[in-house]
């Protein structure tokens, strides 16, 4: 592989001969944003089936029968967990590296990285270990049990303000971006994000009905918009990949 | 009557296609919520009812006005940007935001009164109602800083796109619209 | 005045009136206790489409927009109003 030359400006390439640079590192750091998700969504749909969500308005003794017919998806899926999660930080932290090539400038990119990081703690592995835990230990009593159903799944779904704030930076730094980036409209779907899990808040006040955690209106639409919005964004985020200009660098 | 369009009507989209993608997606998502409304409202057609009348339709129907009249202001801002008028045209829209003001203002006064009496979303009627009047009241305030830009816009002399205004009226008429569906919803159908 | 501006201002004039006269058919307004009715919810269906369309049409420019909009502007009213109605009625 031929090296590029830089100059003494530092960041631009100067043989004209040389060979150009390559955007292999971006390539391999792009394609961990689908293969996260894509096993982010075997093990949260199929394996540890959270979604779509168990009952909230069950009994203790409904709620350990459920962790008894689960127990075996539910370790290996959140195991699995355990070992990939870190790949949430890698596809996250690539999109705050395309949103520092925006003009809007590095702080969004930073309070995006900054709310998805914190939001992983509750959003992704509170789940992860309390359902784990619960499936442990056969002898624990139930009314523990129970409570680490309801720890797992209120902090799954109560902890969309943070990535609510998060997507709230994306939008705005698109909107306010010189450079294109990213297409206006994934700003707008980004706001139907926002508004559909902040209406989803609703579940801590319902144990039943459309707000409940599992309910028509604070799940399943959320959940189809956030899907929609995922896959609007990592087809932006390929298409970003595809436009940005080998060997350049994002302001800082 | 003077002539002063062209015989060929012209189909221009007003604003910009990003903006039309943001208002029908908004349209649909909020259509969702009114069809899960009316589904639950099937399941408990008595207790809904009830709960409607405790309702000022008054009320209702003064924020309705409110509204419609922002939004005359608004689109008669667009034409008058699209005329080059566009001191008229900054009038205009400070018009329709400060009736946007008023809006949330009635709004607020609604809500205390309801909270006052005790109407909260322990009933499922009022959940709804708190739901979708928030989520609407949040669109309105997202409007408000929208029409500010294009004040903003329209004071800049070396912009004053006729483009942004419209996108910017589109916007706030479909918080008009969607507020008329709320209305027709929640205040009048029984 | 330009037709458009009049145009403006006479959908306001009939949205004004719609919206006061529905006034008298909520069940907030009467002073006993409200009963469904059929015929009002209908008529507020049809109402809240008339209103939704002059709304476009109207306020938002779509009589002068390209087809495809007018399409989906009006696909969106008659699929809402028609939904609403049709879980009313079942």
């Amino acid at each position: 592989m031929s090296t590029t030359v830089l100059s003494a400006s530092g960041g631009d390439p100067v043989a004209p001969h040389a060979a150009p640079a390559s955007k292999r590192d971006l390539w391999i750091v792009f394609w961990i944003f689908p293969i996260f998700f894509g096993l982010f969504g075997v093990i949260f749909v199929l394996l540890a089936r959270v979604i779509p969500p168990p009952r909230p308005d069950v009994t203790t003794d409904q709620k350990v029968q459920w962790f008894a017919a689960h127990a075996t998806t539910i370790q290996i899926g959140f195991a699995a967990v355990c070992v990939v999660f870190g790949g949430a930080a890698i596809a996250n932290g690539y999109v705050a590296y395309q949103m520092k090539r925006m003009s809007s400038g590095p702080t969004f990119a930073y309070a995006y990285m900054g709310s998805m990081a914190v939001g992983t703690l509750p959003g992704l592995m509170l789940v992860a270990l309390c359902f784990l835990a619960a499936t442990l230990r056969p002898g624990r009593q139930p009314r523990i049990i129970a409570l680490l159903y309801d720890l797992g799944m209120l902090s799954f779904n109560g902890s969309l303000g943070c990535f609510a704030t998060g997507y709230l930076a994306f939008a705005i730094a698109i909107l306010y971006d010189k450079n294109a980036i990213f297409p206006k409209w994934l700003a707008y779907v980004s706001i139907w994000q926002i508004v559909t899990e902040v209406i989803a808040t609703q579940m801590w006040v319902s144990s039943a009905g459309p707000y409940s955690w599992n309910g028509s209106i604070a799940f399943w639409l959320a959940v189809i918009v956030f899907g929609f919005w995922l896959n609007c964004q990592g087809i932006c985020l390929k298409l970003a990949t595809d436009r940005q200009p080998a060997g350049s660098r994002p302001l800082d | 009557m003077t002539i002063t369009e062209p015989q060929q009507p012209k189909t221009d989209l007003p604003g910009d296609g990003h903006m039309w993608f943001m208002v029908l997606g908004d349209l649909i998502i909020f259509g969702a919520y009114f069809i899960v409304y009316m589904v639950q409202r099937a399941m408990a057609p008595a207790a809904y009812l009830q709960a409607q009348q405790h309702l000022s339709i008054t009320i209702g129907v003064l924020n309705t006005l409110v509204l419609l009249t922002s939004s005359w202001f608004v689109a008669q801002a667009v034409r008058a940007t699209a005329t080059a008028d566009y001191e008229r045209a900054i009038r205009l829209i400070c018009g329709g935001g400060a009736c946007g003001v008023l809006f949330i203002a009635i709004k607020a006064y609604e809500w205390t009164t309801k909270i006052t009496h005790g109407y909260t979303t322990s009933n499922e009627f009022f959940m709804f109602y708190y739901m979708l009047t928030g989520v609407h009241v949040f669109h309105v305030a997202l409007g408000i800083l929208i029409l500010g830009i294009v004040v903003r816009e329209l004071r800049n002399t070396r912009r004053r796109r006729l483009s942004m205004v419209e996108q910017g009226a589109t916007y706030w008429h479909m918080v008009d619209l969607l507020w008329l569906v709320i209305f027709g919803l929640l205040y009048v159908m029984r | 005045m330009t037709t458009a501006a009049r145009s403006i201002t006479y959908a306001w004039i009939v949205l004004c009136a719609i919206t006061i006269g529905s006034w008298w058919l909520a069940p907030g307004h009467s002073t006993h206790a409200a009963t469904p009715s059929v015929a009002i919810t209908t008529a507020v269906v049809l109402l809240g489409f008339v209103k939704g369309r002059l709304v476009i049409q109207y306020f938002m420019a779509v009589n002068t927009a390209p087809r495809w909009l007018k399409l989906a502007t009006d696909a969106w009213l008659f699929t809402l109003w028609a939904a609403v109605l049709a879980i009313y009625l079942y």
